[in-house]
C-alpha cells in the first residue's frame, strides 16, 4: 500500500539545495517513486531530483506531503520519517543574513569631509572594505538555440549529448579535486544539478521529438528557468544562475561556442565588476588578488555570492550598472560596511578607507585571538567549553568556532539508516577521525544511546508504550554484549589517538555503573591482545539524567571517573513532564527551583568526591542560565559549536563570586517565576566606561570630523559599537546644536545612541590643535568623547559622567591631564575625576574601573 | 549677592553640569553666594528648597531647554542665557543679574 507521510517543513532557511540534495539521495537509495507536494505553494516534485525539489519553493513551516508507493515502500516511508525528523536540519547551513544597507546610505561626516562625492549604492552580500584596480567581467547571456542547426537522428544526438554530460562532469570533478569546503559544496551541487533526472529527461523528449542535443537542452533550460525563475523565493531564482553556469559549460561541448566570457587575469589586488557573475567565473578569478566585487545582479543566497563570502571578499550586489562603472574606473573601493562603491578615490578618501582597512584587520585579528583564548570568567574561574558533535566535519567546525574538546561525541549517528551494525574497524576510524582532529584536546564518547525513542533497524526490540521510560541506553547493554563491546574496542583503540573519554548514557543504579566497568576493562584487554596499541585508565563516566542518581552519588563516585549533566531528559524525568509536549513545556522548564537545587546537589555531592563534572544539556546554551552554571562550579559546559564564542563571550563578562551568590538566591527561590525575576534584575553585565584602550595619545589628525571618526573607530576597535556610523551620526547630531568645545582647548564631544554597547569614555589628545568652534574660537587638543547607551537606566555612568563634566571646568584637572604621559595613569586621572561611589547591588558582571572606585 | 541658579541642556551629560561648575566657583571668588540645581540626564539633582528660593535675590536660568518645577520661581526676579553662556563668559553673566 502506498505510503503517505505528512510533515511541516523543519529547515529555517528552507528547501535549499544542500538539504534536497541530502533528501534526493535517500531518495534515489530505494526503488520506490517519491513525489513531495507542498500545499502552500501547490508545486509537486520528483522527489529524486534536486532542482526539482527546490523548484517547490518550499519554505520552513510549509505543510508538505510525501507520497512512497514502489516495491520497498515500508522502508523508504521508514528511513525518510525517520529523516525529516532527526536529520534533516543538519543539512541546513544557514543562509547567512547579513547586515542590508538601507536604499538611502547616510555618508559618514568624516567621509564627507575627506572629500567623497560620486559613489553608487548597493546591497551587502559579504562585509568588509576592499580596494583595488577596477575590472570587468562581461556579462552573458545564453540566447535561444541556434537555427538551422540540422538534427542527426535521435540516437547520434542522445549520445552527443551524454558525451557532453560526461565530459563536463569530468570537467567539474577535476575542479572537486582542488576545492574546500565551501567550494566543493558548490561544486557538488553544480554536480548535482548536472546529473538531475529533470534535465535529462527533458532532453531526452525533445531528442526523441526531432530536436538536436542542443536545441534539446535550450528547451530544457527554457522550461527551468520558468519554473524556477517564478518562484517566490528568491533563493530558488537564483539557482536559474546555476543552472545556466551548467547550460553554458554543456552547450559549449555540444555547440563549441561559449556563452560565458572568459574572466581576464587579475595583475594586481582588483575590485571585480560585473553584471552577473557565474559561480565557475568566481572560481576562475586569482583568490589571492580577488579585494573586492561589485554585481548588478545575484542575491544572498547566489552560489556566486556564498563562494565569495566563503572566502571573505566585501561584496555589494544590486549596484545599478556595476559593469558600467567598473569600466570608467581606474580604481575602486567597495565599502561593503556602508554599501556603496568609490570609483578613482581622491587622497584624502583613500586615507579614510585605508584607516577603515586597518582597524577592520585588527578586529578580526581580536577575534581570533579571542577564539582561541581559554575560557574564563572575569576573575579568572575556568570553564572548559566543549561541543557536541556527532561527525568529524562537526569537531573540526566546532574547533574552528574555539571548542577545547568535545564534551558530548552522540554516536548514534553511525547506527542509523542501515541493515547492520558498523564493525570495530568503521567506528574506530571514525572515532579515531575526530581525536586526531581534536589534536591533543579532550575527547568524551557517548556509547550508544539508542532505544524505543530512537530506533535502531538491527536491535529487534518490541515497539513500547512509552520508550523514554524504556528499554534504552545502558539497559541494553547487558544483553547487547557484542554491540557495545564492539563499540568499547573501538573506542579505547581511537584513544591511542588523544585524551578520549568513555560516557555512558542512562546510568540509574550502581550495578549498571559496575556492569559497564567490567565491559570496558575486558574490551581493552581484547583489543590489546589483538594487538592494538590501547593506553592505560581511558576515564569512564556517567550521564547523569535519571533522578534516581541523586541518592546513590556517594556509591557512583567510586565507579566513575567524571559525570556529564544531561539536563534534557534529567529536567523531564524530574519534572515527570514529555519534553515533546507543548502543553507541558513549562513543567520542563529547567530554571524553576527544584530543578536548580537537584543540580546544586548532583554538582555538589560529585564535588565532594573531587569528580570532574561537565553539562551537556540544551541548558548550556541559554544565556539567562549561564551564571548559575559558573555559580554551580561545573568543571566544563558543552553545546552547540556556533554558539561557542557567544558563550566565552559571555563567561568573559561575569564574575564567579557574584555568580555563587546568585545561585544561593536562586536555589532560595519558592517560584520559577522568582526565579526568572532574579536572573532579569541580575541585569545586563557592566564594562568599564574608559580602559587604556581607548587612551588616544599623539593623535595626528587635520579636521574635528576625522578626530571625532578615530576616536568613535576606537570603540568599534575595542567591541563597544558594530555599527560606528550610527555612533558618528549620533555625535554629529549633538554637535551641530552647538560646539562641545568648552574653551581652553579642551571638548567634550557626547551622544546618547543604543549603537553602543557599553556606556564609554575616549580620550584623546591632538599633536596639532584642530579647529572645533569652541567657545573661546580657541582650537582644541584634548577631546573626552561621551558615550551613553540610549537605554540606559543605571545612574551609576551618569552621575561619573557628569563629574567628570564638572572637572573638566576646573583648572587643575585640565592642568593635569595634559601633564600626564601614562594611558594607565589618565584613566586613573579620569576615575578619580568621575569620583567613587558605592553601588548598592553590584550587577552579576564585573564592577567597572570607574564607578566600582 | 544671593543667587539661586538653574542649568540643563538638552543632552543633560556635559553642559549642564560644566556649567554648574563655572557659576559655582566664579561666583564664589567674587563673594556671591549661590547654589546651582541641575536638570540633566541624572534627573534633578541639588535641589533647590523653598526656603532657598524665598531667600535668594535673584534666580539665573542658564538652560536651553524648559525648566522643571518652574512655578517654584513664581514671583521671583530671574534671568534667562543660554547655558553656553555660563560656561563661556561666567563673569558676564554674573555681572548682568545687577
Amino acid at each position: 500500500m502506498p505510503q503517505d507521510l505528512s510533515f511541516s517543513f523543519p529547515l529555517p532557511n528552507g528547501l535549499h539545495a544542500r538539504p534536497a540534495s541530502h533528501f534526493a539521495e535517500l531518495v534515489r537509495r530505494y526503488q520506490s517513486a517519491v513525489t513531495l507536494q507542498n500545499d502552500r505553494t501547490g508545486r509537486t516534485a520528483n522527489a529524486a531530483s534536486v532542482l526539482d525539489l527546490v523548484g517547490t519553493d518550499t519554505r520552513s513551516g510549509d505543510a508538505c506531503r510525501l507520497a512512497i508507493s514502489g516495491p520497498d515502500e515500508v522502508q523508504a516511508a521508514g528511513a525518510l520519517r525517520r529523516f525529516v525528523a532527526a536529520e534533516f536540519l543538519h543539512c541546513d547551513a544557514p543562509l547567512v543574513a547579513e547586515r542590508t544597507a538601507p536604499a538611502e546610505v547616510v555618508i559618514p561626516r568624516s567621509l564627507r569631509a575627506a572629500g567623497l562625492a560620486e559613489y553608487h549604492v548597493g546591497e551587502i552580500a559579504c562585509a568588509g572594505i576592499g580596494t583595488g584596480a577596477a575590472v570587468v567581467v562581461s556579462g552573458f547571456e545564453i540566447v535561444d538555440a541556434p537555427p538551422g542547426a540540422a538534427s542527426s537522428d535521435a540516437t547520434t544526438e542522445a549520445g552527443r549529448f551524454a558525451t557532453a554530460v560526461e565530459k563536463v562532469e569530468a570537467d567539474l570533478q577535476g575542479l572537486l579535486a582542488q576545492a574546500r569546503s565551501t567550494e566543493a559544496a558548490v561544486l557538488r551541487a553544480h554536480l548535482a544539478i548536472l546529473r538531475d533526472p529533470l534535465i535529462g529527461d527533458t532532453v531526452r523528449t525533445e531528442i526523441q521529438g526531432g530536436a538536436t542535443a542542443a536545441t534539446a537542452l535550450h528547451r530544457a533550460l527554457d522550461v527551468q528557468r520558468a519554473r524556477l525563475g517564478s518562484a517566490e523565493s528568491a533563493y530558488v531564482r537564483e539557482r536559474v544562475l546555476d543552472l545556466e553556469d551548467i547550460a553554458a559549460r554543456l552547450l559549449e561541448k555540444l555547440e563549441g561556442r561559449s556563452y560565458v566570457a572568459a574572466v581576464p587575469r587579475l595583475l594586481e589586488t582588483s575590485v571585480v565588476f560585473a553584471a552577473r557573475l557565474t559561480p565557475g567565473q568566481f572560481l576562475a578569478l586569482d583568490p589571492a588578488r580577488l579585494g573586492g566585487l561589485v554585481l548588478e545582479q545575484g542575491g544572498r543566497t547566489s552560489h556566486t555570492v556564498i563562494l565569495a563570502r566563503s572566502r571573505g571578499v566585501p561584496t555589494l550586489t544590486g549596484v545599478h550598472g556595476a559593469a558600467g562603472v567598473g569600466r570608467n574606473s581606474r580604481a575602486a573601493v567597495v565599502d561593503a560596511e556602508l554599501g556603496l562603491v568609490v570609483r578613482d578615490p581622491t587622497a584624502g578618501v583613500a586615507k579614510f578607507y585605508n584607516r577603515q582597512v586597518d582597524k577592520l584587520t585588527a578586529i578580526s585579528r581580536a577575534l581570533l585571538a579571542r577564539r582561541d583564548a581559554s575560557a574564563a570568567t572575569a576573575d579568572r574561574q575556568r570553564i572548559e567549553i566543549g561541543a557536541n558533535i556527532a561527525t568529524v566535519e562537526d569537531a573540526t567546525a566546532a574547533f574552528a568556532n574555539g571548542a577545547e574538546g568535545v564534551g558530548l561525541f552522540r554516536t548514534e549517528l553511525l547506527f542509523m539508516d542501515r541493515a547492520t551494525a558498523p564493525g570495530e574497524d568503521e567506528q574506530y576510524e571514525a572515532y579515531a577521525a575526530v581525536a586526531r582532529a581534536a589534536a591533543g584536546r579532550p575527547v568524551i564518547i557517548r556509547t550508544l544511546d539508542a532505544g524505543g525513542d530512537k530506533p535502531v533497524p538491527f536491535l529487534p526490540f518490541p515497539p513500547e508504550a512509552n520508550p523514554f521510560l524504556g528499554y534504552r541506553g545502558v539497559r541494553f547493554y547487558a544483553e547487547q554484549r557484542e554491540l557495545i563491546g564492539t563499540q568499547l574496542r573501538a573506542i579505547v583503540r581511537a584513544a591511542a589517538h588523544g585524551p578520549v573519554k568513555i560516557l555512558v548514557p542512562m546510568i540509574s543504579r550502581v550495578e549498571e555503573a559496575r556492569a559497564i566497568r567490567g565491559q570496558v576493562a575486558t574490551a581493552v584487554a581484547a583489543a590489546r591482545s589483538a594487538g592494538h596499541p590501547v593506553p592505560d585508565d581511558i576515564p569512564v563516566g556517567f550521564m547523569l539524567e535519571v533522578p534516581s542518581v541523586a541518592f546513590i552519588l556517594d556509591e557512583l563516585c567510586a565507579e566513575a571517573d567524571f559525570f556529564s549533566l544531561g539536563t534534557n531528559d534529567l529536567a523531564q524525568y524530574f519534572a515527570a513532564a514529555d519534553r515533546e509536549n507543548p502543553r507541558v513545556a513549562e513543567l520542563n522548564d529547567p530554571l524553576q527551583p527544584g530543578f536548580i537545587r537537584l543540580l546544586a546537589h548532583l554538582v555538589t555531592g560529585v564535588k565532594r568526591h573531587g569528580r570532574w563534572i561537565g553539562l551537556c544539556g540544551e541548558l548550556g546554551e541559554k544565556p539567562a542560565a549561564l551564571p548559575l552554571l559558573v555559580g554551580l562550579g561545573l568543571d566544563e559546559i558543552s553545546l552547540a559549536s556556533p554558539r561557542i564564542p557567544g558563550l566565552k563571550a559571555a563567561l568573559a563578562r561575569l564574575d564567579s563570586a557574584r555568580c555563587r551568590e546568585l545561585l544561593r538566591e536562586a536555589v532560595a527561590c519558592p517560584t520559577q517565576a522568582s526565579v526568572r525575576a532574579l536572573l532579569e534584575s541580575a541585569g545586563r553585565p557592566v564594562v568599564p566606561l574608559l580602559t587604556a584602550d581607548l587612551v588616544l595619545d599623539d593623535v595626528v589628525a587635520e579636521t574635528k570630523e576625522e578626530v571625532i571618526r578615530m576616536m568613535v573607530d576606537a570603540l568599534h576597535l575595542t567591541g563597544r559599537t558594530t555599527d560606528p556610523a550610527a555612533v558618528e551620526g549620533a555625535i554629529w547630531a549633538r554637535e551641530d546644536t552647538y560646539s562641545t568645545g568648552f574653551g581652553e582647548g579642551f571638548a567634550l564631544p557626547h551622544a546618547k545612541t543604543d549603537a553602543l554597547a557599553a556606556n564609554s569614555i575616549v580620550l584623546a589628545r591632538l599633536r596639532r590643535p584642530v579647529e572645533w568652534g569652541a567657545l573661546d574660537g580657541k582650537p582644541v587638543d584634548t577631546v573626552i568623547l561621551l558615550g551613553i547607551r540610549a537605554s540606559e537606566h543605571g545612574k551609576a555612568h551618569l552621575e561619573t559622567l557628569a563629574r567628570l563634566s564638572r572637572s573638566v571646568a576646573r583648572d587643575e584637572f585640565r592642568a593635569a591631564i595634559r601633564a600626564e604621559r601614562e594611558a594607565a595613569s589618565l584613566v586613573a586621572l579620569v576615575q578619580q575625576a568621575g569620583a567613587a561611589f558605592a553601588v548598592a547591588k553590584p550587577p552579576v558582571g564585573r564592577e567597572s574601573v570607574v564607578d566600582g572606585g | 549677592m544671593n543667587i539661586v541658579a538653574v542649568t540643563a541642556c538638552p543632552t543633560g551629560i556635559a553642559h549642564t553640569y560644566m556649567a554648574a561648575e563655572k557659576l559655582e566657583k566664579i561666583a564664589k571668588s567674587l563673594g556671591h553666594s549661590i547654589k546651582v540645581e541641575t536638570q540633566g540626564a541624572m534627573g534633578i539633582e541639588n535641589e533647590l528648597t523653598p526656603a532657598e528660593i524665598k531667600a535668594a535675590d535673584v534666580v539665573l536660568f542658564a538652560v536651553d531647554i524648559d525648566v522643571e518645577k518652574r512655578e517654584r520661581f513664581a514671583g521671583k526676579k530671574v534671568v534667562n542665557v543660554p547655558v553656553q553662556q555660563a560656561i563661556k563668559d561666567p563673569k558676564g553673566v554674573l555681572a548682568s543679574l545687577g
